[in-house]
């Protein structure tokens, strides 16, 4: 392993990266991160229910919860550490979701058209929760084409979230959503502080 | 990663998560609450203390892990491949015992936000000069 001098003047900024199964999130972490993705898993507690018990095997009541977690960070021009936490799909167990969401900045709502509707909840989770976000749609090779504008109305979210094409193997590409996506939570937090001044 | 098909592939999540129940356990002495509110991104660095002798090897390698750079807790489990809870109770005792320590306040005020979007976007840029964010 690699040792790094502790960074401990780097500010600590946190982004999630959500979207629905195989839409490329631990992809595109992994492109921008300094670390090969690491998989962090919670055990949560459930309620056990009929649907949940496994033909008498046990009653579950636990759970096993995944998250992808990468970082990367610098030092030029202003010491930064960004972690990068990446969520699948369903916010099903929503504790699992607030936690992860816990002092983050903003989040990626990553998806595929190929199934978009899988990217829905996350991008409903993130409106609720007024974290802002943006939308950005994977783009793998052979699927159909549909235009931004009817991406746009099929997830029906507010004209100001910003929407783009990326593709999450690259580098570049992952870094333009990330800034979008800064860019994005600078006007909001921007317009939040013209309107407390005022 | 193995999709789950059907029935079999039911149980041996099952079996998978009861495995992973059994190791949080087994590290933590059966507790499964920390002392500590930790969150997964809360940084952790090295105590004033020397860790005292007889630690488990989670804790010791917890402590080597932050002693060579600042982690997040949900890098040290991701590292030590042990759920989340686990480590959280692992940590609550290190902190407590002076053998790692808390370096970075948890909180910033709305002005300091903005010099920190401010510094992501200008570090992001330098490192990917070709990206291009989406104008609007
Ligand atoms: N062609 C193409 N393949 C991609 C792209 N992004 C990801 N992949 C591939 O698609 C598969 C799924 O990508 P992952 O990054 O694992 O997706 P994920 O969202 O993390 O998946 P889960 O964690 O299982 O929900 C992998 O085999 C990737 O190599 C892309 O932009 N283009
Ligand atoms: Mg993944």
């Amino acid at each position: 392993m690699t040792q790094f001098p502790p960074p401990a003047n780097r500010a600590i900024a946190k982004l999630v990266i959500a979207g629905g199964f195989g839409v490329g999130k631990t992809t595109a972490i992994g492109s921008v991160s300094d670390i090969t993705p690491l998989r962090t898993e919670e055990v949560l507690t459930t309620q056990s229910t009929a649907t949940d018990s496994l033909h008498g095997i046990e009653d579950k009541t636990t759970t096993t919860v995944a998250c992808d977690y990468g970082r990367v960070g610098w030092d030029d021009p202003d010491p930064v550490e960004l972690y990068l936490f990446g969520t699948p799909g369903q916010p099903r167990f929503w504790s699992f979701w607030h936690d992860l969401c816990e002092g983050a900045l903003g989040a990626v709502v990553l998806a595929d058209t190929r199934r978009l509707e899988s990217s829905f909840p996350a991008a409903d989770f993130f409106e609720q929760r007024r974290l802002p976000f943006v939308i950005a749609i994977n783009r793998f090779p052979g699927t159909e084409t549909r235009t931004l504008p009817e991406i746009r109305e099929a997830f029906d979210v507010d004209e100001q979230v910003p929407l783009m094409f990326c593709d999450a193997r690259n580098a570049d590409s992952v870094a333009g959503v990330l800034l979008t996506l800064v860019q994005h939570i600078t006007r909001i937090t921007s317009a939040h502080s013209t309107l407390l001044d005022a | 990663m193995n999709s789950p098909t059907g029935q079999d592939s039911l149980e041996a999540e099952a079996l998978e998560d009861t495995a992973t129940i059994v190791r949080l356990y087994a590290v933590t002495d059966g507790r499964t609450r920390a002392r500590h509110h930790l969150s997964l991104h809360t940084v952790l660095g090295p105590g004033r203390r020397p860790p005292r002798p007889g630690l488990s090897e989670e804790s010791a390698r917890i402590v080597e892990l932050c002693g060579q750079r600042h982690r997040p807790l949900a890098e040290l489990a991701g590292v030590l491949a042990l759920p989340v809870t686990a480590v959280s109770v692992l940590v609550s005792d290190l902190i407590d015992a002076q053998a790692l320590a808390l370096p970075i306040p948890d909180r910033r005020s709305a002005g300091s936000d903005l010099q920190l979007l401010q510094a992501i976007s200008a570090g992001l840029r330098r490192r990917h000069p070709n990206a291009t964010a989406k104008a609007g």
